[in-house]
């Protein structure tokens, strides 16, 4: 092994920074896996360099990316959906609904993947629609007049459908952003955002399960969403969530 | 916002699209994609082929997901490990060879990005403290290595230095900030 009398803090070092050679970076990457000792100098020493990467000027993403990366997703999940239904069961605790969904949607992919690409697309729209929402909170957002503007209905895995009510402008080279306060004393989070003035279903990772009162706020962001993190344009509308009964 | 809720964020985030969740994944380039692109395009010199490893960048993370241990490290560094090692993998490969000459004339007269990737991490940073002890060499060979993404061969060619004398600047300017950040 060419890296193995390597001074251990040393090849981290160079492994991070990019000097390994190919044969080099196999290796480590091999050791990462059972030396924990060497796991940790090289996140030592990610740590080191990061603020480098955070100082980098941002370069402008073209929207069309996230289209690009979608279709290899598409492509990904049709070749491994099979091993990869295995693993989640494993490790994740099972939660009914998502299991269903998960299975019927890798029947679909099944079914069609000798169909074209098109013909996907459809089905996977079609799905989208069918999918609904068991709402655990419902919110009506007003404007500053106090219109009625849009309806939330949140779902116990974060899951948000937002409905817009009347017409909704939505200024050029916009978009629009929901926001809500899971923590009535903490910052406003980012729940996804949206660019058609219509029905859209938003899924949020890692927040809690919404609550009755909690605050709901859509806001004009440019496109890819508020750069800070936190809302900056315009407020369309907001409004506390309520219990359905 | 604090530095410990945008890791529990970044965490999150990984573990949503291990759990397949596409706009988790989504929520990833809005966040970072400008500042990876920022990284892979420094190091590309081309806006196309940049693109290229953002995109296979995403994808690998949305892949290898699962693998993420949030004991272990921070999800923001993973995410930017996986930027940097796919870029750097693309280098190696040979993608800075079809760049085109005006690109490499410009990298050879202007090494201003350099500088300012030095000098914009902020007055109370601790690496830049550390980097400025450094000696001029030393520390520009380190950063040719994280910044452009250039082999030993390539710092030696840029810095008119032999080869070993490069080595052991890289080495000697690592472990000095080793000890100034511990």
């Amino acid at each position: 092994m060419k890296t193995a009398r390597r001074d251990l803090a040393e090849l981290a070092d160079e492994f991070v920074i990019g000097l390994c050679d190919p044969e080099e970076q196999r290796e480590v990457e091999e050791r990462l896996m059972k030396e924990p000792e060497l796991a940790v100098l090289v996140e030592l020493a990610r740590q080191r360099f990061a603020a480098l990467d955070a100082a980098t000027p941002r370069e402008a993403v073209p929207d069309s990316l996230w289209h690009r990366v979608e279709k290899r997703l598409d492509a990904v999940e049709e070749s491994l959906v099979a091993p990869e239904a295995k693993e989640s069961h494993a490790e994740a605790p099972v939660d009914l609904r998502a299991e269903r969904e998960k299975r019927s949607r890798s029947l679909v992919w099944t079914a069609a993947a000798s169909l074209a690409a098109s013909l996907v697309l459809a089905i996977a729209l079609v799905w989208n629609l069918m999918t609904t929402i068991e709402p655990q909170v419902i919110a009506v957002l007003v404007n500053d007049a106090g219109q009625p503007v849009a309806m939330i209905e949140g779902a116990e895995n974060n899951a948000t459908e937002v409905t817009l009510l009347g017409e909704t402008d939505v200024p050029a080279g916009t978009i629009l952003q929901l926001w809500t306060k899971p923590d009535p004393d903490g910052p406003p989070v980012s729940l996804g955002i949206f660019d058609e003035p219509k029905q859209t279903v938003l899924q949020a990772a890692g927040l809690p399960v919404p609550k009755p009162d909690q605050l709901y706020e859509i806001t004009f962001e440019q496109p890819g969403g508020s750069p800070t993190g936190l809302p900056t344009g315009p407020i369309l509308g907001k409004g506390l969530a309520r219990e359905p009964r | 916002m604090p530095e410990s809720a945008s890791e529990v964020n970044h965490a999150a985030l990984l573990s949503a699209c291990a759990r397949k969740d596409r706009t988790a994944l989504r929520q990833i380039l809005e966040l970072e994609g400008p500042k990876m692109l920022g990284i892979a395009k420094r190091m590309l010199r081309r806006q196309d082929l940049a693109e290229d490893a953002l995109q296979d960048a995403l994808v690998l993370i949305w892949r290898k997901a699962s693998q993420f241990d949030p004991a272990k490290g921070s999800g923001r560094a993973w995410i930017y490990a996986v930027l940097r090692n796919r870029t750097l993998n693309m280098l190696r490969d040979g993608a800075r060879e079809t760049a085109t000459d005006d690109d490499r004339l410009e990298r050879q007269i202007d090494g201003s990005d350099l500088n300012d990737a030095w000098e914009m991490l902020g007055h109370d940073s601790e690496l830049r403290r550390c980097l400025g002890r450094l000696e001029t060499e030393k520390r520009s060979a380190v950063l040719m290595s994280y910044i452009w993404g250039y082999t030993h061969g390539e710092i030696a060619g840029r810095l008119s230095a032999p080869l070993g004398t490069v080595k052991a600047w890289v080495r000697r300017g690592l472990s000095s900030l080793r000890e100034c950040m511990s």
